[in-house]
């Protein structure tokens, strides 16, 4: 047997010794080359199996598929009557994130839906959004910090993490205009924002 | 979490969790979030490379998952359940976007596509030496359908017949890509492992 034969067949014999015949455990002794292809290719796959698995998705995933599952009723059961007290009594606080969360909402998501997106693009200064996201934020973070301190750093990670990934999208969506990708995944990361300050409403803060 | 848990101090166990998922308790559902996040998120971030692609395909199979939870009766092991649905999940987008591909000809090879072997030469042997972050690199180098077979055969554990059902490929072809992933890794691993003794 020569290295061509072997190579050819190494991709069925190499994960299954049992699949090797005596000529293929011949050439592996008496060709260097093809022992060291052999354990090369071995070492790799070992490898492979102890890559990490350490890396953590962000919280804006769990805050999507939490609200994603209790908008569709897979999330059920009644809010305990102290957490609906509570809320009760500060409703009048947090009444304000209403409409913030609705014109996120309806600025990000009907501008989008109705307006070509470069067009779009062109129309909306993304700087002033930015601006304007950020004195929502603060006030978000100052109405949890009063309702709930031990929340705060919660929100805080999630506000930032969305944003990140508002950015992200918005850098996105305007190195492709024409992309209807990126404007999805713009409005997919708007949807999100709007979603994190309809949790600060709906959620009580325990 | 009730008032009885929380003074029992007892955590919900994987099976109590899915038992009240299926009544629609939100905790349950966050407990078994955090239980297999980390192993999900990797799959995708391993088969994408972008984080923010890897966060939607985590949301995108965990929310499957989570609304088929009524129908689990516990025939597999929970993780093996949600893990094919994750694969399935990053297999659809990776279609979509057409970088699942996987040649149909297993004989069929161009010089394009076939690492080389170096045969005759007398190469300095990996084993033994082989760097983790640079194998990771390495694996972020390859080609999406190269990517796809190694990732799930040598790093996520499936067999050849399981990957060609959920690719769509044949078990020799299966085989085939998996040859070819690794040598280009092992390629790739050398390489970097030249320019970094060149570098110093």
């Amino acid at each position: 047997m020569n290295c061509t034969e072997f190579e050819r067949a190494l991709a069925d014999i190499i994960d299954d010794e049992s699949c090797r015949t005596v000529e293929h455990h011949q050439h592996i002794e008496t060709c260097s080359t093809c022992e060291s292809l052999v354990d090369d290719l071995n070492a790799i796959s070992e490898e492979a199996r102890f890559l990490e698995r350490e890396a953590e998705p962000s919280a804006r995933v769990w805050n999507f598929i939490e609200i994603a599952l209790r908008q569709e009723g897979l999330i059920r059961g009644p809010q305990s009557v102290i957490a609906v007290s509570k809320q009760k009594k500060g409703w009048w606080r947090s009444v304000w994130l209403v409409p913030a969360a609705a014109a996120l909402l309806i600025v990000f998501g009907v501008r989008y839906e109705h307006t070509a997106p470069k067009a779009l693009l062109q129309n909306v200064p993304l700087a002033a959004n930015d601006v304007a996201s950020s004195d929502d934020d603060q006030q978000l973070l100052q109405t949890v910090q009063q309702r709930s301190p031990a929340m705060l750093a919660s929100y805080q990670a999630n506000l930032r993490d969305v944003n990140a990934y508002v950015h992200d999208a918005q850098e996105s969506a305007k190195r492709n205009p024409n992309d209807e990708e990126a404007q999805q995944y713009l409005m997919n990361a708007y949807e999100e924002k709007a979603m994190v300050y309809e949790m600060a409403m709906d959620r009580p803060l325990q | 979490m009730t008032d009885a848990k929380k003074s029992k101090g007892n955590k919900l166990t994987e099976t109590e969790a899915i038992e009240r998922a299926k009544q629609g308790d939100a905790e349950a559902f966050e407990i078994l979030y955090n239980l297999h996040k980390r192993r999900v998120y990797s799959l995708c971030l391993r088969m994408t490379a972008n984080t923010a692609a890897a966060e939607d395909l985590t949301q995108e199979a965990f929310l499957q998952l989570f609304r088929k939870i009524g129908t689990f009766r516990g025939e597999s092991a929970f993780s093996t359940w949600l893990h094919r649905m994750a694969v399935n999940v990053v297999l659809m987008q990776l279609r979509k976007k057409g970088l699942l591909v996987v040649p149909l000809e297993e004989t069929v090879e161009t010089e394009e596509e076939t690492p080389r072997k170096e045969l005759g030469a007398a190469d300095a042997k990996l084993a033994g030496s082989v760097d983790r972050l640079q194998l990771q690199r390495a694996i972020e180098s390859l080609p999406p359908g190269y990517k796809s077979i190694f990732v799930l055969h040598d790093v996520e554990g499936y067999e050849h017949n399981e990957i060609a059902e959920m690719v769509g490929c044949s078990i020799g072809n299966s085989k085939s890509q998996l040859h070819k992933a690794r040598l280009k890794l092992r390629e790739l691993i050398k390489t970097a492992k030249a320019q970094k003794a060149n570098h110093f």
